[in-house]
């Protein structure tokens, strides 16, 4: 253990740099809080890989999430946050203090956000892990562009599948929604979907499981299925999964931090694990409701519930 | 010794603004080919990473020879270019 007196300390370190990280940024460090985030990908989290974001208040017409994603960070840095590009591995409780291992060394903090989001899930066929950024892919903005002209496999029904769907019909010649069981996303989203279902450039198979992703040559060249107890197949050139999402929270394992049964963090009506003056915000909290605007609303929530705890305790850090 | 960089972006990409970050921090210049707008040099994006994915950071050393980094990965792209 390194010895306390050289440990970096910080009054708050917010763990993630997506939406909720972002906008309890902007609340501490409006403060004077000192503030530092920590962020393994791209900050914007999950919103900065999405092409369009439709449902965010203040943008009538709707956003990229890339732009949404760098103007969130640059309003939080206006203030004097700080982004550490890094990962939190662990966290302990000791008293006062909680001790954060990353791969920046050990830190101390007096308040602790967790605020990881999520990431998309896999399906956990056979293919998916061996053809990787090799024909199977995750992120529509990053990959689309290498299918132009090509024909695509796009697997899901909620809002992610959809939207994404839709964006890459700028590139591919076709797209097949493969559905496992009915359209999941917001009716605004299904009635746009349509549109590209009408002009023939996706076609949507309901009921229709993904059972396997099958390579030649090194390349992906059809995706096998069921639909009605029937075995199908779609040729493709590419497959694109977003199928749910999976929580960020691996790194709280043995940390003695609840989490509920699908691994996200509990807390109570102040946004607080059961450590005391370590909060959750965002997707990454149990009972979230996945959307950027709750996760920048429960950011803001928490950044003021780590305020009041805060006041509650000691002065802030000197450094 | 780094001799040069070249970074394979698209327009809409996320990370890729991230390896640019990283790179200008550290004062390092580099060659950026947005295939959005060079599509014809997606092929040798694909045969220098393996991947079908964007950003891909080809460090070519004095010695002339290369280092492909795939994605915005830090533990592989710092050491690189140190």
């Amino acid at each position: 253990m390194t010895n306390a007196t050289d440990t970096p300390k910080h009054d708050v370190i917010i763990i993630g740099a997506g939406p909720a990280a972002l906008s309890a940024a902007i609340y501490t460090t409006r403060e004077d809080i000192d503030t530092l985030l920590f962020e393994r990908g791209v900050p914007g989290g999950l919103a900065s890989v999405t092409d369009w974001v439709d449902n965010y208040p203040g943008f009538p017409e709707g956003i990229a999430g890339l732009e949404l994603g760098g103007n969130l960070q640059k309003q939080a840095e206006r203030f004097g946050a700080v982004i550490e590009l890094g990962e939190v591995l662990k966290i302990h409780d000791e008293g006062k203090w909680k001790r954060l291992e990353t791969t920046s060394g050990d830190m101390l903090a007096r308040a602790v956000l967790i605020a990881t989001g999520s990431d998309y899930k896999k399906i956990g066929v056979p293919g998916e892990a061996e053809y990787y950024a090799r024909g199977v892919h995750y992120c529509a903005t990053c990959d689309g562009a290498f299918y132009r002209d090509k024909r695509l496999v796009v697997v899901g029904g909620g809002n992610s599948a959809v939207q994404e769907a839709m964006f890459l019909t700028r590139f591919a010649s076709h797209i097949d929604l493969l559905v496992r069981s009915s359209i999941k996303a917001s009716d605004v989203l299904q009635r746009d979907l349509q549109k590209f279902v009408d002009s023939g450039k996706i076609t949507v198979h309901l009921d229709t499981s993904t059972d396997e992703i099958v390579g030649k040559d090194n390349k992906v060249v059809k995706v096998l299925g069921t639909h009605d107890g029937q075995k199908v197949e779609f040729p493709t050139d590419g497959v694109f999964v977003f199928v749910g999402l999976k929580p960020n929270s691996e790194f709280l394992e043995g940390s003695g931090i609840e989490m509920d049964h699908i691994h996200l963090v509990k807390s109570d009506e102040n946004l607080q694990t059961n450590m005391k003056g370590v909060f959750v915000a965002g997707d990454i909290r149990s009972g979230a409701t996945m959307q950027i605007a709750s996760a920048a609303g429960e950011g803001a929530t928490a950044a003021l519930k780590i305020r009041e705890y805060l006041e509650g305790h000691e002065h802030p850090v000197q450094n | 010794m780094v001799k040069n960089i070249t970074i394979f972006t698209t327009t809409t990409c996320a990370y890729c603004p991230m390896v640019k970050k990283y790179l200008g921090a550290k004062g390092l210049a580099y060659e950026e080919v947005n295939l959005d707008q060079n599509p014809e040099r997606q092929q040798e994006a694909l045969a220098l990473s393996g991947a079908l994915t964007v950003p891909v950071t080809v460090i070519t050393k004095h010695d002339d020879t290369q280092e492909v980094v795939v994605g915005y990965n830090l533990s592989r792209l710092a050491p690189a270019v140190a």
